[in-house]
């Protein structure tokens, strides 16, 4: 038998993923140099009610005659008004949507991908390790445990970016700590007026006294930033298949079907983005895989 | 001043210090004082000589470097239980290389450079131990450093990229 | 097994000219004929409509980075075994339309219009079968089906022919994928002097062969084809010994120095993924006219070799050849067996045949058998 996930996809229309449906830019929110949430609207309103997404998957945004992206979902999976993706401009689809303005239509197919386990890790302490634009695909998972803070332990977020500028959804760290949630950040490098740490996540692993029984860690960052994550957290005996990653590769299609994300024999698309380390392991430190 | 009573009380919650043998404890309770600074207060500044070891109890201290042009850059911050200044014990640098000033009140265990560097030449055992646990400190430093280096949150230009 | 009558799993006698009314019959069925012929020196595959366009008295000789065709005038009309073309080309088009996007007043209508031809697919060879299979695996899947792909597929009339002079580069019986095929067709032939024997392979293949003078086998013609098929099977150009063990060979070998080798020698052409019946990669184009007001999304044939294919942010996570032939050696001979529970190689040997600079797998994957430390 196949080992790999065969979930029937739950996007929009199971039937045809590969077609985008219609959403109108609500809004357009930066949160960074450089990066920006696009709130949508689905011009229908009943798929609007019934989209459901799970904190860490993803949509593929289409601008027509141009191509598509792949964005991770970085909003409240309760709320469901209006669905936010925060894109870095980067690419040639990205930069197109940079130019694009509140009204403009985006073609959205989704969501796609195997989520974060929040749900799995009740009762446990959650350590969320992010880095740089790997904080979206997490910010839903905060949500959640926000709703649900009774059914959770500590509830950490340790968070890096290059300077004090680029930390994204820094107007909402507040709420987050007013939920009981610690949030801990450090920039690479920064100038007199900012007093807070200055290093690199992994590090924010030493001074966190934290019981290995007890916790689940949840990363997301560039990949080099994962490995020491995973490092650090196997160091202090967080077993293995209590820490979870998310990948980042080139996507085309989301279903697993054009070949492209593939990391060993997973598809990034469909049996991640969000990977238990002990799956991984075997391919994650080898060189270009 | 500090009393003999507080001092052993803060060291005493010092992770490497906990481990050390009665004796050794006992040589560097005496060569250590506690100091108390406010926020922007300095520690020391680049060119000075190593006067102190510091070991961070409570606070946070940024290391900066003064970059014309640019004025300081932070570059690290030491929080409760890291080690500042670790040059003192070292034989090559005889400056310090960086300013470290506190960002937030802090207290801090100050070990006495020369003092330490003298009980580490008189007692090798003691000596050994030092020197091991700030090389510990110098590579996460260095680790810490290569990671800021590679600047892995840049935003490189991409042409030609499809997404 | 009653010779007299045409039940599924039937073996017949099929004189060779019939073969011209089985064409006639399809095509007035409505189906495209398609076969082997020879084109600018090498076989393909193209619309037929009949005997005389098939590569009569031809074979070819293949190696690594060698192909040439071969006239020595003999009668018959499969001797010689695939060249660069696949059928994967007209079930899964290298360029296909994925949808049709147009924009009216702030609102968009989509069209997908994925009428496609009736395939008759003439002398599919064994290999080509089973590749055809892995292909089903790849893109008709619980979750989902690529519509091109089954439209073109569950219309399609497969008429194999099982091979009993297997090329240079051929190695589908350490595969178990030949040189006969025994189910999945309508109809298999088996050549022999001047008849075909004919495996009645479903309704379909049953109905078409009604319509034929058909006779019953003798015994001498099944113990021929028997035969001839025995000899092929020890004929082979190549071989790949413990196919089974080479999902855990090539996953437990990712940093093995033979990787630097093959690399160093490979040109990254994509050559092996375009001749490839089962590599199955896609890209997505998406293009407008003037206005921007209509949109066309294409599908498009990709390949791992392809510098873009594993391009990210920041950089490409596999940046030199050396990594790109690994991912395509170890997804086909590997991967593929935890994604699709098959291996993906069907030793139809062209990927040995038409790389340029001769690499051959069977050869790469002995190489990372010996032992390294």
């Amino acid at each position: 038998m196949a080992t790999l996930t065969n979930h029937r996809q739950e996007a929009i229309s199971p039937y045809s993923p590969m077609q985008p449906y219609p959403a109108r830019i609500a809004e357009i929110k930066p949160e960074a140099p450089g990066v920006s949430t696009y709130w949508l609207n689905f011009l229908d309103p009943g798929l609007q009610q019934n989209f459901n997404f799970k904190p860490g998957q993803f949509n593929m945004l289409s601008l027509p005659g141009i191509g598509e992206a792949a964005i991770s979902i970085s909003s409240d999976p309760s709320k469901k008004e209006r669905v936010g993706h925060t894109v870095r401009l980067a690419g040639n689809v990205t930069r197109a949507l940079g130019q694009m303005q509140s009204g403009d239509l985006v073609g959205v197919r989704g969501p796609f991908g195997t989520p974060w386990p929040v749900a799995e890790n009740r009762g446990k302490d959650v350590i969320i390790a992010a880095g740089g634009i790997g904080l979206p695909p997490l910010r839903p998972v905060i949500y959640q445990i926000m709703q649900h803070r009774e059914d959770f332990g500590r509830v950490v977020l340790l968070y890096g970016a290059r300077t004090p500028q680029d930390l994204q959804f820094a107007a909402e760290y507040e709420q987050w700590q007013a939920a009981n949630i610690e949030v801990i950040v450090t920039v690479d490098l920064a100038d007199e007026s900012w007093t807070g740490q200055v290093g690199v996540v992994p590090i924010l692993f030493y001074r966190l006294r934290m019981d290995p029984q007890k916790s689940v860690v949840f990363t997301c960052g560039p990949e080099i930033m994962l490995r020491f994550v995973v490092f650090e957290a196997l160091a202090r005996r967080v077993h293995e298949n209590r820490i979870f990653v998310s990948l980042e590769r080139n996507m085309k299609c989301g279903l697993g079907f054009c070949g492209h994300c593939q990391v060993g024999p997973f598809f990034v698309c469909k049996d991640g983005p969000v990977f238990s380390y002990n799956m991984l392991k075997p391919y994650f430190s080898v060189e270009n895989l | 001043m500090s009393t003999e009573i507080e001092l052993t009380a803060a060291l005493q919650t010092i992770p490497w210090f906990q481990e050390l043998e009665q004796e050794h404890f006992n040589q560097l309770l005496g060569i250590a004082t506690l100091h108390v600074v406010d926020s922007k207060q300095d520690l020391f500044r680049e060119g000075d000589q190593e006067d102190y070891l510091y070991v961070v109890l409570e606070g946070r201290i940024a290391i900066e470097m003064s970059v014309p042009g640019r004025g300081r850059v932070r570059v690290y911050t030491a929080e409760p239980m890291d080690v500042v200044g670790w040059s003192s014990v070292t034989p090559v640098v005889r400056q310090r290389t960086a300013s470290a000033r506190a960002v937030l009140p802090s207290r801090l265990i100050a070990l006495d450079s020369y003092k330490l560097r003298q009980l580490c030449e008189n007692n090798h055992d003691l000596g050994y131990i030092v020197m091991r646990r700030m090389a510990n400190v110098v590579a996460s430093r260095l680790l810490v450093t290569r990671l800021q280096l590679i600047d892995m949150f840049s935003h490189p230009v991409n042409e030609g990229s499809n997404a | 097994m009653p010779e007299n009558r045409l039940e599924l799993g039937a073996v017949v006698a099929l004189p060779y000219a019939e073969l011209n009314i089985l064409l006639a019959d399809l095509r007035k069925a409505g189906y495209l004929t398609i076969g082997p012929s020879v084109r600018n020196d090498a076989l393909i595959y193209t619309e037929i409509s009949s005997l005389e366009e098939l590569p009569r008295g031809y074979s070819s000789q293949q190696d690594a980075g060698r192909y040439q065709l071969v006239y020595t005038g003999h009668q018959r009309f499969f001797d010689i075994t695939p060249g660069p073309h696949t059928w994967k080309q007209f079930l899964f088009p290298a360029r296909s339309e994925l949808l049709t996007l147009r924009k009216n007043a702030g609102h968009w209508s989509i069209e997908d219009n994925h009428s496609r031809p009736k395939y008759a697919l003439i002398g599919v060879r064994p290999c080509e079968l089973a590749a055809i299979q892995i292909q089903d695996k790849v893109f008709i899947r619980p979750e989902w089906s690529d519509p091109v792909y089954r439209l073109n597929r569950q219309s399609a009339f497969i008429v194999n022919v099982n091979c009993l002079h297997p090329g240079g580069t051929c190695f589908c019986a350490s595969l178990g994928t030949g040189p006969q095929a025994l189910e999945g067709f309508d109809l298999s032939l088996t050549e022999l002097e001047d008849v075909f024997l004919v495996n009645v392979g479903s309704e379909a293949g049953r109905l078409a062969l009604s319509e034929l003078a058909w006779e019953p086998a003798t015994a001498f013609w099944q113990q021929s084809a028997h035969a001839g098929l025995e000899v092929a099977r020890l004929k082979m150009g190549r071989s790949l010994l413990d196919p089974a063990s080479l999902p855990t060979l090539l996953l437990d070998n990712l940093e093995h120095p033979n990787w630097d080798t093959v690399g160093e020698r490979c040109l990254g052409c994509a050559n092996c993924t375009q001749v490839c019946p089962t590599c199955f990669c896609w890209d997505i184009k998406d293009s407008s006219d003037l206005s921007g007001e209509t949109c066309r999304r294409e599908r498009v044939w990709d390949s791992c070799f392809n510098p873009d294919y594993s391009y990210v942010y920041g950089g490409n996570t596999r940046p030199n050849i050396r990594a790109r032939y690994r991912q395509w050696l170890t997804h086909k001979m590997a991967s593929w067996q935890i994604q699709f529970d098959t291996l993906g190689c069907v030793g139809c040997g062209r990927c040995i045949t038409w790389c340029p600079v001769g690499i051959d797998l069977t050869a790469e994957i002995a190489a990372l058998r010996v032992e390294h430390h």
